[in-house]
């Protein structure tokens, strides 16, 4: 699972409006670098919780040191999203920050949403407390009869 | 000599215009032009507005049955802008990269089209007519327009050798009739020699002759004489290679090998024209919501597509194996990792957070009963029971049965909530060949359908792929309203897709002769069933 689809992601369980974002506990994380697409990073930037990944960070960083070895460093991201990204309007805004900073950040949006995935663990639903686990990297996100 | 009616024809092939003749195989007939219309505006060209579409020459006034080719028209400058014409170095490759590669600045036009799984070749036309001789007499003029001057130029190196080959589909003709029809085109006098491998320039002389519905020739033999041709072409092979569906050269044989397949898993070929008519290119987000074994998913993910699969089934999402699962297709193809999750489409809209449109493609084979029966989460017991805690973790919810007219109303729906403006979902439906597209298909206000193609199965049953784009912005507050209007004709629309193989059955005894063939299967098998109690026996 990647942390992209963790963006999107919520707790059904009946009764809940509060299911999201839900809490990731990794046991197994991986990494597999893949090429970047400025443009379509750029494009998710328009889409995705923000502050849902940026917790979502967090939340791996620590499986990350141990699974991935002590050379393997996740990207930081910034409390908050450059405004270009955020409006939605990134082509026609005047440029606000300088081009490398700008590249950098979106290498590690890309590294943060796309190259490391989650094998085994749990999401855990905020609001109820139930947990979904993950296993073979795939979320199962079924209900049991009585929850629907 | 030429007459009047063969004027009319040569003025409207004209060599002020780069014309190029495609010929298609014979097969997925209806798919043929929505693929190459998709295919082409990948690259931001369309039939009618960047290019024309020019009327076949003909021999008879109507052809009754398909003719498997088609000829573009572009004007000269328009061509030269967009295309890199010069293009005898460029062979099509037969490897991965011709799936999703789409070069934006100036590409071959073999490359563009190469892209269509139903094209066999395209040439650079240099003389069309209803007979040999008008053929001839076009070609002769070829330098007489500004493009085919060029054209002609570009041929005229000392150093590109050059063959003929001669297509005459099915009839035969001796070699001295192949030379003679060869010298006919003599007079290009191109300087560079003959050479019969891998020549700088192949030339290619079909004669065309009409084809019944299987794309088999019909006699040419009439009173001991041979038919005229429908149609004679003569032009330059784009591309390199004469036949890009060729004996291992379609890429759909390298995906025949993948590791893991399943009963439903789609045949690789429809895979591929679906995925073209989604319009899926590089970074296109795309989406399976019934994934299964991700076949079509892989193709996706073949054509540079970020890809998401989700499934109510985890036996199929986890596979028979490590080595033979969803995720060891990717592998095999060295793609990235598809991300899936299993998940209820019916209740899309509680998994997923949905305050913006994602999708570019929603592709999809969706369950209908026939050979994967269609499950949602939930029980058809009355009482629920509830799931004592420590048997919480490894239970496997029940689901029910999910009928397919909610299979596609939510189907709709969900694509209509989640894809782009402009971004498409393309389905198979299968259906009995006297559906009716205009009231039985679902609709939905905010998706517009763009084709709608049949391929024939059996006799009566084929299976329908229909596109669709979305046109108009998602309202959650109407969803009720969408989800109510999605059948024309009610529901039982939908059922005319699910109960296809009692429908069969139920025609079948209707048709003459049913009695007595049925009767006849079953001595066969008693007999069988005899042979075999008997051999059994012997080997006690």
């Amino acid at each position: 699972m990647r942390l992209l689809t963790h963006n999107y992601l919520q707790s059904n369980v009946k009764g809940t409006e509060k299911g999201y974002p839900l809490t990731i506990e990794p046991t197994k994380i991986e990494y597999e670098e893949s090429p970047i697409d400025m443009e379509f990073v750029e494009n998710i930037l328009t889409k995705i919780d923000y502050s849902a990944l940026l917790s979502a960070r967090n939340q791996i960083e620590d499986r990350c040191h141990s699974d991935l070895g002590s050379d393997f460093i996740v990207p930081s991201l910034p409390e908050v999203m450059p405004k270009r990204y955020s409006d939605g309007n990134s082509k026609d805004d005047k440029i606000e920050e300088d081009e490398t900073n700008q590249e950098a950040f979106l290498k590690s949006i890309h590294t943060i949403l796309f190259d490391i995935h989650v094998l085994e663990g749990h999401l855990v639903c905020p609001d109820t407390g139930r947990r979904f686990n993950i296993k073979m990297g795939i979320p199962n996100m079924i209900l049991h009869e009585d929850e629907i | 000599m030429t007459n009047n009616t063969d004027m009319e024809h040569h003025s409207e092939i004209s060599h002020n215009r780069y014309n190029v003749l495609i010929e298609f195989a014979h097969i997925h007939l209806e798919f043929q032009r929505p693929e190459l219309e998709s295919v082409l505006s990948l690259h931001d060209i369309a039939i009618g507005r960047d290019c024309i579409e020019v009327p076949l020459p003909s021999s008879i006034p109507t052809v009754e049955n398909y003719r498997p080719f088609l000829i573009l028209s572009f004007d000269y400058h328009y061509a030269k802008e967009k295309f890199n014409l010069d293009d005898d170095g460029y062979v099509i490759q037969s490897d991965m990269s011709r799936f999703s590669k789409i070069d934006r600045t100036k590409p071959t036009i073999a490359s563009v089209l190469s892209r269509c799984t139903l094209i066999r070749s395209a040439i650079e036309l240099w003389g069309a007519g209803p007979s040999f001789d008008s053929c001839v007499e076009h070609a002769r003029q070829l330098s007489s327009g500004c493009a085919g001057r060029i054209t002609l130029e570009n041929c005229m190196k000392l150093s590109s050798s050059w063959k003929i080959t001669i297509h005459t589909l099915g009839t035969k003709f001796n070699r001295e009739e192949q030379n003679d029809m060869r010298m006919k085109f003599a007079f290009f006098n191109l300087p560079g020699k003959v050479q019969m491998v891998n020549p700088t320039n192949e030339f290619l002389l079909i004669r065309e002759v009409e084809l019944d519905p299987k794309g088999t020739p019909l006699s040419q033999e009439r009173d001991n004489f041979l038919s005229p041709p429908l149609a004679v072409y003569y032009g330059r092979v784009l591309g390199g290679i004469r036949d890009w569906r060729g004996n291992g050269r379609l890429d759909q044989f390298s995906l025949k090998k993948r590791s893991y397949l399943g009963p439903t898993s789609m045949d690789a070929e429809l895979s591929l024209i679906m995925t073209n008519l989604g319009l899926v290119r590089n970074g296109s987000f795309c989406f399976d919501p019934f994934v299964g074994t991700g076949s079509i998913l892989l193709t996706c993910g073949l054509r540079g597509g970020y890809c998401v699969g989700t499934d109510i089934d985890i036996r199929v999402l986890r596979g028979r194996s490590d080595e033979e699962n969803v995720l060891s297709n990717f592998k095999q193809f060295r793609l990235n990792r598809p991300d899936l999750i299993r998940s209820d489409n019916a209740l899309y809209h509680r998994h997923y957070r949905m305050n913006k449109p994602i999708y570019d493609v929603i592709v999809t084979d969706p369950p209908y009963g026939i050979r994967a029966g269609a499950r949602k989460s939930g029980t058809k017991e009355e009482k629920i029971r509830a799931i004592p805690e420590d048997r919480r973790h490894d239970h496997i919810a029940q689901t029910k049965v999910y009928p397919v007219s909610d299979v596609m109303g939510d189907l709709l729906d969900v694509s209509a909530r989640t894809l782009v403006m402009g971004g498409r979902l393309v389905y198979i439906i299968p259906s009995m060949r006297d559906f009716d597209v205009e009231k039985d298909l679902p609709n939905h206000e905010c998706l517009e359908i763009a084709h709608v193609c049949y391929q024939p199965l059996q006799t009566e049953l084929g299976r329908r792929v229909v596109v669709m784009k979305k046109v108009k912005e998602y309202d959650p507050s109407l969803r009720e309203s969408y989800l109510s209007s999605v059948w024309i004709n009610g529901p039982e629309s939908a059922e005319k897709c699910a109960n296809i193989r009692e429908r069969l059955l139920e025609a079948a005894k209707l048709k003459p002769g049913y009695e007595e063939k049925a009767a006849y299967r079953k001595k066969r098998r008693q007999i069988t069933r005899e042979e075999k109690k008997k051999q059994r026996a012997k080997h006690v």
